[in-house]
């Protein structure tokens, strides 16, 4: 059946909003305390790379209510990871970057533990570490890992050459090479992105309850997908199936930061440990330092074209920093499939990209909103903007030339029914073009410009998921969910498909996550599935409620869909005022147009279109962890800066409407796709703007300065030529 | 060390360290609407009231509120409801790990800026509370109907 949402439903308030805004909804760190709880604070090592020679606790375990000083020798020697088991929860020999925990301390207070912490003593061994991805695939100075290929989960196997956590290659990539000796045009270009956090505000935290003498534990926590913790806990530990239970938190933002697998074994371990409940709560400024980053990229494009502008060829070759350790990536691939978008919007008569992921001495790098697609359509919309310009073609002109028409095949040979690009960047367009728009119309001091860029992401099918319905006494109907509010709005969606499903009133419908033992498997929030998931699972519920008689308790449990995906579209217009004097950027506009299907519930559609434009620009114009020589320099949020509401741009949005979606709710995912192409369109727009191609991000003033500089003085080093 | 301060509107009483936060101590109460966010005074979800000026409770020594009037959002929400409605309504949140903070500044908004504030003015006002989530758009709208009043 198909769910058709009533109006009054998709308009109706977030069901958690009002207890939001009057601070009483609970966080992880905002949990009642149990009864004997320790604070665990942790020693981090200084140094990215070294022997582990001694580690003295004793000062430290008679500090003022100090209960125990945890090493790795006292607990098991397990490996954790969501994918690739590698990471131990506490360093053993080696510290493989700076930030890697040594110690656990646990004290009555947090102060206490913090105190207690100073006292712990680490006598190491540095060694030379292993920095930039592309020296650390070439060897040098070592290897992070003795072994990378023997840890469990592992995909690269030892042939595969040193430091490697992955690689995925795909098309032809001397058939690419052949067909660019033909181009009309060529261009061949390297791209570089740095380090980034997730930037949720809500710093990481975890309580571990252990029961019946640590053979059982329930935690509560930031995770955005409990079922898969669970296993992954239990497979650490190397527990029983049954023996961890993670409980109901909403998270205080995800965006790919909050799987949490190391921090939350970690917490299972210690409680097993001392048999008394721990609590670890991050500090914001050792999580922007110590938990998963954005994996920084290298990647080098060469795109061509013939004499009408229709592309021949696509390579890429994508180089990204993985840091120590795989364990915070969830896919099988252990890469960013990210990166294969690259080049799914258009057509590629022949086509190759290779995607390598490195072992170095820095931070673990994890999953960021749509994973790798920043970085490599960062790349990608750049090299279209440089052959537009060498060929003599209009940017846009360029790429509606080449995006997919609705039956034809991608790079990977897929066909898509509907490929709706060519609109959605003509609606950008439109929407950037109109005079009636006064943000669009300021023209700020200096030179202005306008750039252009598409991304095109597949909207999935739904995964297997499970829901419990049943009426709570005061008459409403509750809906029990797998998946945590991850601020989403996937509560208020689930809330929105069930009312319509069942033509009742919203405010009669409660949603509530419940814990893991509740409901038999979810896969989490993740990978813009999310909305798509929920309905199919939302259908058979409300059938199953309906042939019951709207009674009782009923569960389902959904396989995987079967059918086909859809393909969005995002194409967003960036206009920029550059300072000339001082290289500052100001971004003056951004219009987003989103190709869409059915939309569920208008308003959380809407902010996840905003904030992902916002983190797009942040991407683009000012956020970088400063990663250099093993080291996060920019390690708080003053230094770490993502946008205030001070610092962004006009946000413009146009919905190109009636397309076709995946599921019963008919809808085209859009949770990833406004953050990925603003910092092409903004680099795009520095360029029109000056003349300078910008192929490092983020753009900062002073970098856009010195090629403001350079510029200038070949220019006039041309111009005294003979 | 013995502080004395009101709290919400009723007198509070307490011993705490000297060199306690003023976070510290309201969710060592359990009035977890105020955040530890960044500590450094950036993020804003720490913010309260101290004599109807909005401050980052990080930085705010608990000491230092002696004999003041300290209103935190769970207060705040039962004294304006006005502004709790207008983030409800404009959906002025995602996630709102920031909300109770953007809530406390829209309640100091209407006399610190005035009905007749601009858009440029309200995004400026709100330059110390960071929002990862929005893109400030709904909140800058529910911070605006509330001081249009």
């Amino acid at each position: 059946m198909t769910v058709e949402p009533a109006l009054d439903a998709r308009l109706a308030p977030r069901p958690d909003a009002a207890a939001k805004a009057s601070g009483a909804t609970l966080y992880a760190a905002d949990l009642p305390a149990p009864e004997g709880l320790l604070e665990v604070v942790l020693v981090r090592s200084p140094h990215p790379r070294a022997r582990v020679v001694r580690v003295s606790t004793a000062e430290a375990v008679a500090a003022p209510g100090v209960a125990a000083v945890v090493t790795a020798g006292d607990l098991p020697d397990a490996l954790a990871g969501r994918r690739v088991r590698d990471m131990p929860l506490l360093a053993r020999d080696v510290v493989r970057f700076s930030g890697e925990p040594v110690a656990a301390v646990l004290a009555g207070t947090r102060r206490e533990a913090e105190s207690a912490a100073a006292l712990v003593e680490v006598d190491y061994d540095e060694l030379p570490p292993v920095l930039g991805a592309e020296r650390a695939l070439e060897g040098r100075p070592g290897t992070v890992h003795d072994a990378p290929w023997e840890y469990p989960g592992a995909v690269a196997g030892e042939d595969a050459g040193p430091n490697v956590q992955s690689v995925v290659a795909e098309g032809d990539r001397a058939g690419v090479a052949e067909a660019l000796g033909r181009a009309a045009h060529a261009v061949s270009a390297v791209y570089r992105t740095p380090s980034g956090q997730h930037g949720y505000l809500e710093p990481h935290a975890w309580v571990a309850v252990p029961l019946a003498g640590g053979r059982r534990l329930r935690l509560w926590g930031t995770t955005k997908s409990p079922y898969r913790l669970r296993d992954q806990i239990v497979a650490c530990l190397g527990l029983d199936a049954g023996a961890v239970e993670i409980e109901p938190v909403p998270l205080g933002g995800d965006f790919g930061g909050k799987g949490d697998v190391v921090d939350a074994s970690l917490c299972a371990a210690l409680a097993r440990h001392t048999g008394r409940p721990v609590r670890l709560l991050l500090r914001s400024a050792e999580d922007l330092a110590a938990t998963d980053a954005r994996h920084p990229s290298v990647i080098a494009v060469r795109l061509g074209c013939d004499g009408s502008g229709r592309f021949v060829g696509l390579e890429v070759d994508a180089v990204f920093d993985g840091g120590a350790y795989a364990a915070a990536k969830p896919i099988p691939s252990v890469n960013l499939h990210g990166a294969l978008e690259c080049a799914l919007g258009y057509r590629f008569p022949v086509f190759s990209l290779r995607s390598r992921v490195a072992y170095t001495n820095t931070l673990p790098k994890g999953h960021m909103r749509a994973p790798g697609a920043p970085q490599v359509v960062f790349a990608v919309e750049s090299a279209v903007d440089e052959l537009a310009a060498a060929g003599g073609f209009e940017p846009a002109d360029l790429r509606r030339r080449n995006l997919l028409h609705d039956g034809d095949a991608d790079a990977y040979g897929h066909r898509w029914p509907e490929a709706r690009g060519i609109q959605t960047l003509d609606a950008a367009l439109a929407a950037a073009a109109d005079a009636g728009d006064g943000s669009l119309a300021a023209v700020g001091t200096g030179v202005v410009g306008t750039g252009v860029a598409v991304y095109a992401r597949p909207t999935p099918l739904p995964q297997s998921t499970s829901l419990q319905l049943g009426r709570l006494p005061d008459g409403r109907l509750e809906v029990a969910v797998p998946i945590p509010e991850t601020g989403t709005g996937n509560h208020a969606v689930v809330q929105v498909q069930l009312a319509s499903a069942l033509g009742v009133a919203p405010d009669t419908v409660v949603v509530r996550q419940v814990s893991t033992g509740s409901l038999p498997r979810d896969p989490g929030v993740g990978g813009s599935r999310v909305t798509v998931g929920m309905s199919a699972a939302v259908a058979r519920l409300a059938e199953a409620w309906r042939e019951g008689g709207g009674q009782g308790t009923v569960s389902v449990e959904v396989p995987a869909g079967s059918g086909a995906p859809a393909l969005a579209y995002c194409a967003q217009v960036a206009r920029v005022a550059v300072d000339p004097e001082t290289g500052e950027l100001r971004v003056l506009a951004v219009v987003t147009a989103v190709d869409v299907a059915d939309i569920v519930r208008p308003r959380s559609h809407q902010l996840q279109i905003d904030g992902g434009t916002v983190m797009g620009f942040g991407f683009a114009s000012m956020e970088d962890l400063l990663e250099d020589e093993g080291q996060v320099w920019a390690s708080n949020l003053g230094e770490f800066r993502i946008p205030s509401a001070a610092d962004v741009p006009a946000l413009r949005t146009v919905l190109v409407t009636g397309g076709r979606g995946v599921g019963e709710a008919n809808v085209k995912s859009v949770g990833e796709l406004a953050n990925v192409p603003t910092a092409a369109a903004i680099a795009n727009a520095v360029f029109d703007a000056t003349g300078v191609r910008i192929r490092t991000l983020p753009v900062t003033a002073e970098h856009l300065w010195s090629a403001l500089q350079e510029r200038a003085a070949a220019a006039a080093g041309a111009g005294s030529l003979p | 060390m013995r502080l004395r301060f009101t709290l919400n509107g009723e007198p509070q009483e307490l011993d705490a360290s000297p060199t306690a936060s003023l976070t510290e101590v309201l969710r060592s109460l359990g009035l977890t609407g105020t955040k530890e966010g960044c500590r450094i005074g950036v993020c804003g979800l720490c913010t309260v009231l101290v004599d109807d000026l909005p401050v980052s409770s990080c930085l705010f020594l608990a000491p230092c509120a002696e004999g003041r009037q300290v209103w935190t959002v769970e207060g705040l929400a039962r004294r304006d409801p006005a502004v709790v409605a207008a983030f409800v309504e404009h959906e002025g949140m995602q996630c709102g790990i920031c909300t109770p903070g953007q809530v406390v500044m829209a309640s100091a908004a209407r006399s610190e800026l005035g009905a007749g504030a601009a858009e440029a003015e309200i995004r400026e006002y709100l330059i110390g509370n960071l929002c990862r989530c929005t893109g400030y758009q709904s909140i800058v709208m529910a911070l605006g109907s509330v001081v249009a009043g």
